[in-house]
């Protein structure tokens, strides 16, 4: 039933393959799709929690990592509210790109995105990059950081979780309109921190 | 039931009850109880739901609510609030039975409602749309999207501030893009993705209130959404027309209907607009490394050229030539970008005749200099022999071709003179290697615009400037770019299409079918004008020591094009006194190989041949015959067809040793007479001695520009190569010319009898002919050479100028001659002074 008070949008980035969507699915299904195949463009999915006692949507992108979509997925991250970069822990490669994808956030994200790095798959036994140089990483460049595991369903729920908490409590000290059963806004336009100012950057 | 009726139709306590009730949505409280206390429209609504959703849409019950809102449309509001109410509940319930029903019955609603009160219903319709589209459930998005698609048809006449469509496009796009693991449902997803964003476009682009659609962040999804599902079709057929739904099977397949999509959305694009459906297009091409092989980048700018306004057709030409050179992702690597490049300047030459048609003024230039500018910083960075690049210029210049092909005439020629005067000059200074292949390349275009011009006046075909920035290239020093410009005379001159019959050179015309025409007032004005320009430019052509096979037979082809051309009784005369020239210069042109020699001779006789064919010159014809007949049996290198090599000739064989075999102008005058046509000007000597092989350039621009501007003699007297027939005995070294009374053949035996007077005469010219030929175009060491051992030159040059000088002052001897002839002696002059100056220092 449409009784939110916020609705949020998250958008999650980062290279091929290192489990965006399944921690998407994670969270909003509760399921780990095993032979889960690469993301096409972008995927959507819904999820409403509830944060002390008050409902938040959360309207999640999962983008695809290859690089030839990456034009599309970039039109996506305007509008955020949050940002999950993803790297896989028992994968270099993913983690040496993470400045190409600052970068790209940089460029194409709302300036007051709420950014959180998160390491995938602990459940793996071959990890590369250990815990403290993500959290030193993260730390640098003003990030959150978590590490996960969609498989274990560890940390997954809590990351979301953190993010809904974070938005709402930024979305109530702006005081921005709220949603409100009837007077609410209209139709595909939803309540949000900072949408003008993203409005305003295109 | 009547009682409660009237209870809430009148009143205050309406409301009060109204959102009493409306708080208590929970249907376990209210449902059963107390339905009869509940409002009017939410019986209304309750009453369409059945039982168990198999039944579907009560349609009496459903009747009843469309009259009850039509009559009351202020409630509206209420009702779609209500009905969206239940159908969220239903999904959250997983009923989609009752939410297929309250989305029919919306859809219902929505079409019976009038225009004016649709704003009413319409947000919590689009909320209802919204909530089916964020479910997981594939048939609920197709539902929401079709009955979106319904909604999008209709057209609002009320402004609509606040709607905002961003979600839909958000949305839609992801559907396009849909990877269900069911390759049906899959489609259907992405069939639905596509009518959603048409719908969105369709909602927002005729509406200037609502959201911008072309807006980077909504065409950054919709744009490569498109494309996306389009690349996927097996084969790519374009269709010219804007019809598409003529196609059968246009709503059934995703390529299809992203590809009616695309068209309507170039097609409603304004000027501003198309940008940024360009930007997006280009980028998913680079994304998706879809230039090479760029089938699909020509079906998709095929598209866009046959949909957009054609009034901006140009813009997506000028978008594309702009990219031309940008960096792709794989910039990195220099040779795949390179060739990314030649496959988008392929595209380019594909789409850019679709453009022609439409463009006018300067944005033609525009395209042009954009094009010649993108060749030129090729050309700038071929340091090495790259195919690649060698492909992208091919494209670029194929572009350049189909463009001019379909622009008028007229403008071709704006463009040939445009090219032509972009080509750098080589001949001042030192030409470099890059200046020499632009030069080529440049000429490469001229030629491809050439090709697609039409001519139809020679006058037109060659205005002024034209013609002299053409032949002013003729002289260049690469034999290959010589050639080249021969190519483009041939095309520019055969109206006929007689040019691929005449490639080499033959004596047996009759066999091939050339088709001649009498040749126009027009035209014989234009080679009486500029004819002598263009005979002396060929003819200082064949004289070149660098000149390969190609090149004679090209200036062969040029000269037998011009005598079918301009076949008149006017200008045989002075096409005869060329190829007597050209056999005079085959003879005494010391830098000339035997090969060269040789092939003049051959090229000689074939002209000579050619002419009885363009007109009845019967004499000629057999007097050519005769020659021909004889070279074959005594001589056959003096015939065609042309070799690259001539095997070791004896000195009896060599061309200067055989003067009865030469053509004889006499003999020409006597066969022109026998026809009727006046001769006197072939009997004046020659004027073409402007020997090309000292100081070239320099020699050849002035002679160039002199004749080009078509400056006429002041002095109506004629002369003839001015040296006194002493100073042509007392020279050394000079060849005889083979027409001495020694000879022996027929017709020197003949004239012998005839007026040996007159022959003498002649033959007394001839020699000054001979001699101011040998001056003219033998190199000064040469001339030093065989000069110096007897005579002081000093002394002799005083003399020879001395002569010059008196010139003018003597009486006209021989024969009277207008045209051509004044202007040689014009040339004389000068020629000393001015090609010579050496030899005063001396």
């Amino acid at each position: 039933m449409e009784d939110y008070k916020f609705l949020f949008k998250v958008v999650l980035v980062g290279n091929a393959g290192v489990g965006k969507t399944c921690l998407v699915r994670r969270f909003t299904q509760g399921l780990f799709p095993p032979g889960q195949g690469a993301t096409i463009g972008v995927d959507f999915m819904i999820k409403t929690v509830e944060v002390d006692g008050e409902k938040v949507k959360l309207q999640i992108w999962d983008t695809a990592g290859q690089e030839r979509f990456r034009s599309i997925t970039q039109s996506y991250y305007r509008s955020a509210h949050a940002l999950i970069l993803v790297y896989d822990i028992s994968c270099q490669p993913t983690f040496d790109c993470l400045p190409d994808w600052l970068r790209e956030i940089e460029e194409y994200a709302n300036n007051k995105v709420l950014r959180i790095l998160v390491g995938n798959k602990t459940d793996r036994e071959d990890r590369e990059i250990p815990r403290h140089i993500g959290e030193d990483f993260a730390q640098r460049h003003g990030m959150y950081f978590l590490e996960t595991s969609a498989k274990e369903a560890e940390n997954v729920e809590r990351l979301f979780m953190e993010i809904a908490v974070e938005l709402m409590e930024q979305a109530k000290c702006k005081e921005l309109p709220k949603y409100d059963g009837s007077l609410g806004p209209i139709n595909g336009k939803t309540t949000s921190v900072g949408d003008s100012g993203c409005c305003l950057r295109s | 039931m009547s009682f409660v009726k009237c209870c809430f139709e009148s009143g205050e306590g309406h409301d009060f009850l109204d959102s009493f009730v409306q708080k208590c949505t929970d249907p376990g409280c209210c449902c059963g109880c107390c339905s009869a206390l509940r409002p009017r429209y939410k019986r209304l609504v309750d009453n369409i739901f059945p039982a168990s959703p198999q039944d579907g849409l009560v349609k009496s019950n459903m009747e009843k609510l469309t009259f009850y809102s039509l009559s009351s449309p202020e409630k509206l509001d209420r009702i779609g609030e209500y009905l969206f109410q239940k159908a969220s509940r239903d999904i959250y319930r997983r009923r989609h039975g009752f939410v297929i029903i309250a989305m029919e019955a919306m859809d219902q609603l929505l079409l019976a409602c009038h225009s004016q009160t649709l704003n009413l219903f319409v947000e919590s319709f689009l909320k209802m749309v919204q909530k089916l589209l964020e479910s997981t459930d594939p048939q609920l998005q197709i539902l929401a999207t079709q009955s979106f698609v319904r909604f999008a048809n209709i057209e609002e006449d009320t402004p609509s501030y606040h709607r905002r469509y961003d979600f839909f496009v958000s949305k839609f796009s992801a559907m396009c893009h849909s990877n269900h693991s069911d390759a049906a449902t899959r489609d259907k997803i992405r069939l639905a993705g596509i009518q959603g964003l048409q719908g969105v476009i369709r909602k927002t682009v005729s509406d200037d209130l609502v959201e911008n659609i072309w807006e980077a962040q909504h065409m950054d999804k919709i744009v490569p959404s498109l494309l996306y599902n389009m690349q996927t079709a097996e084969k790519y057929e374009t269709v010219s027309c804007m019809e598409t739904d003529t196609r059968d099977g246009a709503e059934e397949s995703p390529p299809r209907l992203a590809e009616a999509c695309l068209r309507e959305l170039v097609g409603r694009a304004s000027f501003g607009h198309i940008r940024s459906v360009l930007r997006p297009v280009l980028t998913h091409f680079d994304r998706h490394e879809l230039w090479v092989p760029n089938d699909f980048a020509v079906h998709t700018f095929k598209i866009i050229m046959f949909s957009i306004q054609a009034q901006y057709s140009y813009s997506v030409v000028e978008a594309l030539m702009q990219h031309l050179d940008a960096a792709g992702p794989g910039a990195s690597d220099p040779r795949s970008r390179t060739r990314v490049r030649a496959a988008r300047a392929a595209v380019l030459s594909n789409i850019v005749a679709i453009a022609a048609g439409d463009s006018v003024g300067p944005s033609v230039l525009e395209i042009i200099n954009n094009l010649l500018t993108n060749l030129r910083a090729s050309v700038a960075r071929d340091s090495e022999k790259e195919t690649d690049e060698k492909l992208y210029q091919e494209a670029l210049i194929n572009a350049l071709g189909e463009f001019a092909d379909h622009l008028p005439d007229f403008q071709k020629i704006d463009i040939m003179m445009f090219i032509i005067s972009k080509v750098p000059s080589s001949q001042r200074g030192k030409s470099t290697k890059a200046d020499a292949m632009l030069q080529t390349i440049l000429l490469k275009s001229l030629l491809k615009v050439g090709t697609t011009y039409k001519t139809t006046e020679l006058s037109k075909a060659f205005p002024a400037a034209f013609l002299e920035a053409l032949l002013r290239v003729s002289g260049a020093s690469e034999p290959g770019t010589r050639a080249l410009l021969q190519r483009i005379l041939h095309t520019l001159l055969d109206r006929h299409s007689n040019a691929p019959l005449l490639h080499t050179p033959t004596v047996d015309y009759a066999e091939l079918g050339l088709t001649v025409e009498k040749c126009s007032r027009q035209d014989l004005i234009f080679v009486s004008k500029h004819g002598y320009a263009i005979f002396s430019s060929l003819y200082d052509g064949l004289q070149l020591e660098s000149n390969t096979l190609e090149n004679v037979e090209a200036i062969y082809t040029t000269l037998a094009l011009l005598c079918i051309e301009l076949a008149s009784e006017e200008t045989v005369c002075d096409i005869l006194q060329l190829i007597l020239a050209v056999q005079q210069s085959a003879l005494s042109n010391p830098v000339l190989s035997v090969a060269g020699q040789c092939q003049l001779q051959a090229v000689v006789v074939s002209l000579t041949a050619l002419l009885p064919h363009v007109m009845p010159l019967m004499k000629l014809d057999d007097y050519i015959r005769k020659i021909i007949d004889s070279r074959s049996s005594e001589a056959p290198h003096l015939l065609p067809p042309l070799r690259r090599e001539y095997p070791q000739l004896a000195p009896a064989d060599m061309p200067s040793s055989l003067p009865y075999l030469m053509i004889d102008q006499m003999a020409v005058c006597e066969c022109l007479k026998a026809s009727g046509v006046e001769s006197a000007r072939l009997q004046a000597a020659s004027p073409y001695a402007g020997g090309a092989t000292l100081s070239l350039a320099h020699r050849h621009s002035w002679v160039e520009a002199g004749a080009a501007q078509g400056r006429d003699s002041l002095a109506d007297i004629t002369a003839g190569p001015v040296l006194e027939p002493d100073s042509a005995n007392s020279s050394p070294g000079v060849q005889r010319h083979p027409m001495q009374a020694e000879s022996v053949s027929l017709e020197a035996l003949r004239r012998a009898a005839g007026g040996p007077t007159e022959a003498e005469k002649r033959e007394a010219e001839r020699r000054k002919a001979t001699l101011n030929n040998a001056f003219r175009t033998a190199p000064f060491q040469h001339l030093r050479e065989i000069t110096q051992p007897k005579y002081e030159i000093k002394d002799k040059l005083e003399e020879i100028f001395n002569s010059i000088s008196e010139e003018p002052l003597l009486p006209a001897s021989g024969s009277c001659s207008p045209g051509g002839q004044t202007k040689s002696y014009q040339q004389h002059v000068p020629a000393y002074t001015k090609y010579f100056p050496e030899l005063f220092l001396y």
